[in-house]
C-alpha cells in the first residue's frame, strides 16, 4: 500500500509538471490556434538563463550559476523577463504575420522557430551537456506519515496549484482575462468589439512564457542537467496532454497534461521489466487510440469542433 | 477542351520529364567535378529527394500535414539493414531477427524494395486506423506515430540494436543509381496524381464535402495516397542505409522531419515540381552556408559564420517563405509546358488549401 | 460630409467576385437599409466597412477617416460597431461578461454602468440571466444580447447584419425597438441588412438594393407610392432607365 501511494505521489508530481507545460501550450492554442512547438525551447531557454553565458564554446561540464544564485524572487523575475522577451519576440517577428493562417502553417512556423532557438542555444552554449545544481536543499525528503516525499515534489505540486489558481483568477476576474477568453472563443467577433488583438495575444505569449519558466526551474531542479534539447520531451508530452484533454480548453489541457504524467509515471512503475523501456511507445500509442475514438479530445470547447 | 490528344499527352508528361532532366543535369555536373565531397552531397540530396517526393505524395495531394513520414524512412532503412547487413554481425547483435534475415545477405535492390514494402504494409495498417481523422487531429496522430516508432526502435535491442547502430551495410556510391530511384519516384508520383485515384484525392482536398457528394470514397483514396507515400519514403530509407552503411534510430526523428518538410514547403507543397525544386534549392542554400561556416577568404579577409548557421539559415528561410509566399517557390504549379497555351497551372484554390484557412 | 462613404468597392473571395463596384453613403443620424437576395453581397459590404474583409479596390471612409487597411478593433474604437449575422455570443462567457466586453474600450467609466442599466431595463430577461453562460440563452435572447453588447461600445453608427433571421416576430419587434430608441436618444446612425422588404419600407430613411455584387437601386420609402420599383430591383425584372440613373447617382 505504501509503495502504491509512493508511486501515486511521484505520478502526481510528474503530472503537475506536464499539466503546467500543457497549460502553456493550450493557452496559445486557444487564443491563436497555434500549437507552439517552440514552447519546449522556451523551457530550455529558461533553464539556460540560470548559468553564465560562455564567451566561447565552453568545455566545462559543470556550469557556473549566475542568475541561478540569486534569491528566489529576483531569479524568478530575471528568468521570466528573459523568456517573456523571447516569447513576445517570436510573436512579433513571426506569428503576428500568420494570424489568419491555417493551423498546419502555424505548426510548421513554430517548428521552424523551435529549430532556430535550439541552434542558437547550440551556438552560445555548445552541444555538451552541462550539470547544474539548483536548490539542492529540495532533494531532501519530508516524512508524511509513513511516506517519504521529496520537498521538490511538494514544491512542484504546490507551484502548479498556485499558478493554476492565478491563471484562473486572471482569466475570470480581470478585464484582460475576459478579453482573452472572448478572443479564444471567437477571435473575429472580439476584434469587432474593439478588443486589441495584438495586445491580447502578446499577453498570452507572455503568460505562456511565465508558465514555461516555472516548468524549467522545477525540471532543472529535478534533473540537474542542461542540454539544448531538454525541453523537447516535455513539449511532446505537454502537447499530447493538450490534445487528449481537448484542444481549446484550458481545463482540458491541464487535465490532459496531468493524465499523461500519471500514465507515464505509473506505467514506469508497474510495467513488467522488459516492457519498461517501451513506456514511451505505449504512451504514444495510447494517444493515437484516444484520437481515433475522440478526435477532439476529452473536453473540447464548442468553438473548436468543426462543423459541416 | 478542344485539344488534340497528342498535345494533351505532351502536357501531362512535360513536367515530370523536365524535372528528371534537371536532376540528371545536376548529377552530371557533380560527376564532372570529380570531388568526392560533391558526390556525397549529391547522393544525400538524391535520397532526400525521394523522401520529399514521398512526403509530397501524401501532404500535397491530400492537404493533410503529416509529421510521421520519416518514421517510414526509419522502417525502410532498418528493413534494408536487416536484409543487407553482414550475416555474422546480425547473428551476433540482432538475435531477435528471424532466420531468413539473419542468415543471408540480400542484394541492394532486394533490400531497398524490402524496405519500401515493409513501410507500405505498416502504412496500410496504421493508415487504416487514422485515415478518418482530418486536420489537426490527423497531424497530431502522425506526430505520435513518429514518436512511437522512434521509441520502439530505440528500445527493441534484439532487432534494431537499440541505441547503437546497425553497421556494415554494403555501400553504394554511384550517383546514377540513386538518380534512377529519383526518376522512379517522380514517375510514380506523376502517374498517381494524374490517375483517377489521384484526381479524386485532390478533389477531396479542395472540398471534402463536395467530393463525398459525388460518391468519392474520401477515406479510400486518401489511404492510397498515404500508402504510396510510405512506399516511396521507405525506399528512401533503404537507399539511405546503403548510402551511409550505418543506421541509427536518432537520425530519423525531429531534425530530419523538419528538413524534409522545409524542403517541401519552400519548394511548394502543392506540386511535384515543388518537391523536387525545394530539395534542390534547400540543398544549395545549406551548402552555401556550410562554405561560409568553414570560412570564405575574400581578399585576405576570412569571412566566417558561426557553426550551426546552416540550421538557423534554413529555419529563417522557411519562416520567410511561410510569411511571404506560403505556396512556395513554385507557387503550387508544375513546370509549364511552353508548347501550348494552357500551362499546367493549378488553380489558386488548390495550393491555398494547405497554407491558408 | 456623410458619416460613411463607400466608394467603388470591389471585394473578392479567392476568384469569386462578391462586390463589383459598390458605392453608397450613410448620413449622420440616418437609418439606411440594404436589401437584396441571398448571395448579393450584403454581408460582404458590412464586413468590408467593419474591417472584416479587405477590398481589392475602392475606398471606405468613416467621418472622413479612411478605413481601408485598418484592423477591425481600430475601426471599432473609432465609433463603429458591427453585429454580424448569426449572433456570435461568447457562449462560454456570462451574459454580464458579454455586455462588459463592449465597454472596455471606453474611457467614460461613469456612463458605462448607466448604459448597462438601460440595456437591462429594456430587456429584463437579460438581467435574469446575468450570471449564466451566454450559450444557454435562446435565439431571441442571444440576438438581444449581441445588439446590447454592440451598443455598449457607445458607437456613432451600428451596422447590423440580418437582425431578424430566425427570430419570432415579437422578438424582432423588440430588437428594432431598441435600435430605434438608440437612434432617438443618442443619435446613433443605423445601417442594417434586412431581408423583409416590408419592415424596411416602414423603418428606413433610405434603402439600397444590392444584387449580384452591385447596387441596383437607391430609394426613399417616403417617395414610393407602392413597392413596385423596390420589388423589380430586388427580383431582377427590367428596370426603367430613370430608376437605374437614380441608383447610379446615389
Amino acid at each position: 500500500m505504501i509503495g502504491f501511494l509512493q508511486n501515486v505521489i511521484d505520478a502526481i508530481s510528474l503530472g503537475s509538471l506536464y499539466a503546467l507545460a500543457a497549460l502553456g501550450i493550450g493557452l496559445l492554442f486557444g487564443v491563436l490556434r497555434l500549437i507552439n512547438f517552440a514552447h519546449g525551447d522556451f523551457i530550455s531557454v529558461g533553464a539556460y538563463a540560470l548559468i553564465v553565458p560562455p564567451l566561447q564554446a565552453s568545455a566545462d561540464v559543470t556550469a557556473q550559476m549566475f542568475i541561478g544564485r540569486w534569491p528566489l524572487p529576483f531569479m524568478l523575475v530575471a528568468t521570466s523577463t528573459i523568456v517573456i522577451a523571447l516569447a513576445i519576440l517570436c510573436y512579433l517577428l513571426l506569428f503576428r504575420y500568420l494570424k489568419s493562417s491555417s493551423p498546419p502553417t502555424l505548426m510548421i512556423a513554430s517548428f521552424a522557430a523551435s529549430y532556430v532557438i535550439q541552434n542558437v542555444l547550440l551556438i552560445v552554449y555548445g552541444a555538451r551537456e552541462k550539470s547544474v545544481n539548483l536548490w539542492p536543499s529540495l532533494i531532501q525528503q519530508v516524512d508524511i506519515g509513513a511516506l517519504h516525499v521529496a520537498k521538490l515534489q511538494l514544491a512542484t505540486i504546490g507551484a502548479t496549484m498556485i499558478l493554476m489558481l492565478l491563471l484562473t483568477a486572471i482569466l475570470r476576474l480581470t478585464p484582460l482575462g475576459v478579453q482573452m477568453r472572448a478572443a479564444a472563443e471567437d477571435f473575429r467577433m472580439a476584434q469587432y468589439l474593439g478588443v486589441r488583438s495584438n495586445y491580447v495575444i502578446s499577453v498570452a505569449f507572455a503568460v505562456s512564457g511565465v508558465l514555461a519558466v516555472a516548468v524549467s526551474l522545477l525540471f532543472v531542479a529535478q534533473t540537474g542537467i542542461l542540454t539544448f534539447q531538454m525541453g523537447v520531451p516535455l513539449m511532446l508530452f505537454a502537447f499530447i496532454g493538450t490534445v487528449i484533454g481537448g484542444m481549446g480548453s484550458l481545463v482540458g489541457a491541464a487535465v490532459g497534461g496531468m493524465a499523461v504524467g500519471l500514465a507515464a509515471s505509473l506505467l514506469q512503475a508497474y510495467l513488467p521489466g522488459e516492457m519498461r523501456s517501451f513506456r514511451d511507445a505505449f504512451v504514444f500509442t495510447l494517444v493515437i487510440l484516444i484520437l481515433i475514438v475522440r478526435p477532439t479530445g476529452l473536453f473540447p470547447t464548442r468553438a473548436f469542433t468543426e462543423r459541416v | 477542351m478542344t485539344m488534340e490528344p497528342h498535345r494533351r499527352r505532351l502536357e501531362t508528361i512535360w513536367s515530370p520529364i523536365v524535372l528528371i532532366g534537371i536532376v540528371a543535369v545536376v548529377v552530371a555536373l557533380g560527376q564532372f567535378s570529380g570531388a568526392e565531397s560533391v558526390t556525397l552531397t549529391i547522393n544525400e540530396m538524391l535520397i532526400r529527394m525521394v523522401v520529399v517526393i514521398g512526403v509530397y505524395t501524401f501532404v500535397g495531394n491530400t492537404g493533410i500535414l503529416s509529421f510521421g513520414q520519416v518514421a517510414f524512412m526509419c522502417i525502410g532503412a532498418y528493413a534494408a539493414g536487416w536484409a543487407a547487413g553482414p550475416p555474422a554481425w546480425k547473428q551476433l547483435m540482432l538475435t531477435g531477427l528471424p532466420a531468413f534475415l539473419n542468415e543471408t545477405q540480400y542484394p541492394f535492390i532486394v533490400a531497398v524494395l524490402g524496405g519500401g514494402l515493409l513501410a507500405t504494409v505498416i502504412a496500410a495498417l496504421f493508415g487504416a486506423a487514422i485515415i478518418r481523422l482530418t486536420g489537426i487531429a490527423a497531424s497530431i496522430a502522425t506526430f505520435a506515430f513518429l514518436a512511437a516508432v522512434n521509441s520502439l526502435y530505440s528500445n527493441w535491442d534484439s532487432v534494431t540494436a537499440g541505441a547503437s547502430s546497425i553497421i556494415g551495410i554494403p555501400t553504394v556510391a554511384n550517383s546514377w543509381v540513386f538518380f534512377a530511384y529519383v526518376a522512379f519516384a517522380i514517375i510514380c508520383a506523376a502517374l498517381f496524381q494524374q490517375s483517377r485515384v489521384g484526381l479524386m484525392v485532390r478533389a477531396s482536398r479542395d472540398d471534402e464535402i463536395a467530393a463525398k457528394s459525388v460518391a468519392i470514397n474520401v477515406v479510400h483514396v486518401r489511404l492510397s495516397a498515404f500508402v504510396l507515400s510510405a512506399f516511396l519514403v521507405g525506399l528512401g530509407g533503404g537507399l539511405y542505409a546503403h548510402f551511409l552503411g550505418v543506421i541509427s534510430v536518432d537520425v530519423f526523428y525531429l531534425n530530419l522531419t523538419f528538413l524534409t518538410l522545409a524542403m517541401l514547403i519552400i519548394g511548394g507543397s502543392g506540386s511535384l515540381s515543388g518537391a523536387v525544386i525545394g530539395t534542390l534549392f534547400v540543398t544549395l542554400i545549406v551548402e552555401i552556408l556550410r562554405k561560409f561556416e568553414a570560412g570564405v577568404t575574400i581578399q585576405s579577409h576570412i569571412l566566417g559564420l558561426p557553426r550551426y548557421s546552416q540550421e538557423i539559415g534554413l529555419g529563417i528561410v522557411l519562416a520567410l517563405v511561410l510569411v511571404l509566399r506560403p505556396s512556395g517557390l513554385t507557387n503550387g504549379s508544375e513546370i509549364p509546358c511552353p508548347f501550348s497555351r494552357l500551362s499546367m497551372r493549378r488553380s489558386r484554390s488548390e495550393q491555398e488549401t494547405l497554407t491558408s484557412s | 460630409m456623410p458619416l460613411i462613404e463607400v466608394d467603388d468597392v470591389h471585394v473578392n473571395y479567392g476568384r469569386l467576385s462578391a462586390l463589383r463596384g459598390v458605392s453608397l453613403n450613410v448620413e449622420d443620424g440616418e437609418i439606411v437599409c440594404i436589401c437584396g437576395p441571398n448571395g448579393a453581397g450584403k454581408s460582404t459590404i458590412l464586413k468590408a466597412i467593419a474591417g472584416g474583409v479587405r477590398p481589392r479596390l475602392g475606398a471606405i471612409r468613416f467621418a472622413g477617416v479612411a478605413l481601408m487597411g485598418k484592423a477591425p478593433e481600430a475601426i471599432s474604437r473609432l465609433g463603429l460597431s458591427f453585429v454580424p449575422e448569426g449572433r456570435h455570443v461568447f457562449s462560454t462567457l456570462s451574459v454580464d461578461e458579454n455586455l462588459r466586453i463592449g465597454s472596455y474600450q471606453r474611457r467614460d467609466r461613469t456612463n458605462i454602468n448607466a448604459d448597462r442599466e438601460r440595456m437591462l431595463e429594456l430587456f429584463p430577461r437579460l438581467r435574469e440571466r446575468l450570471k449564466q453562460p451566454a450559450g444557454k440563452l435562446s435565439g431571441g435572447e442571444q440576438q438581444m444580447l449581441v445588439i446590447c453588447r454592440a451598443l455598449m461600445t457607445r458607437p456613432r453608427i451600428i451596422l447590423v447584419d440580418e437582425p431578424s433571421l430566425g427570430l419570432a416576430p415579437q422578438i424582432i419587434g423588440r430588437v428594432y425597438d431598441i435600435l430605434l430608441d438608440m437612434r432617438r436618444r443618442d443619435n446613433v446612425t443605423l445601417l442594417i441588412n434586412e431581408q423583409s422588404s416590408e419592415r424596411v419600407m416602414r423603418v428606413a430613411d433610405r434603402v439600397y438594393v444590392l444584387r449580384n455584387g452591385v447596387i441596383r437601386l437607391c430609394i426613399r420609402p417616403a417617395d414610393i407610392a407602392d413597392g413596385r420599383s423596390l420589388k423589380s430591383a430586388y427580383f431582377g425584372f427590367d428596370e426603367p432607365q430613370e430608376t437605374l440613373q437614380k441608383g447610379a447617382q446615389q
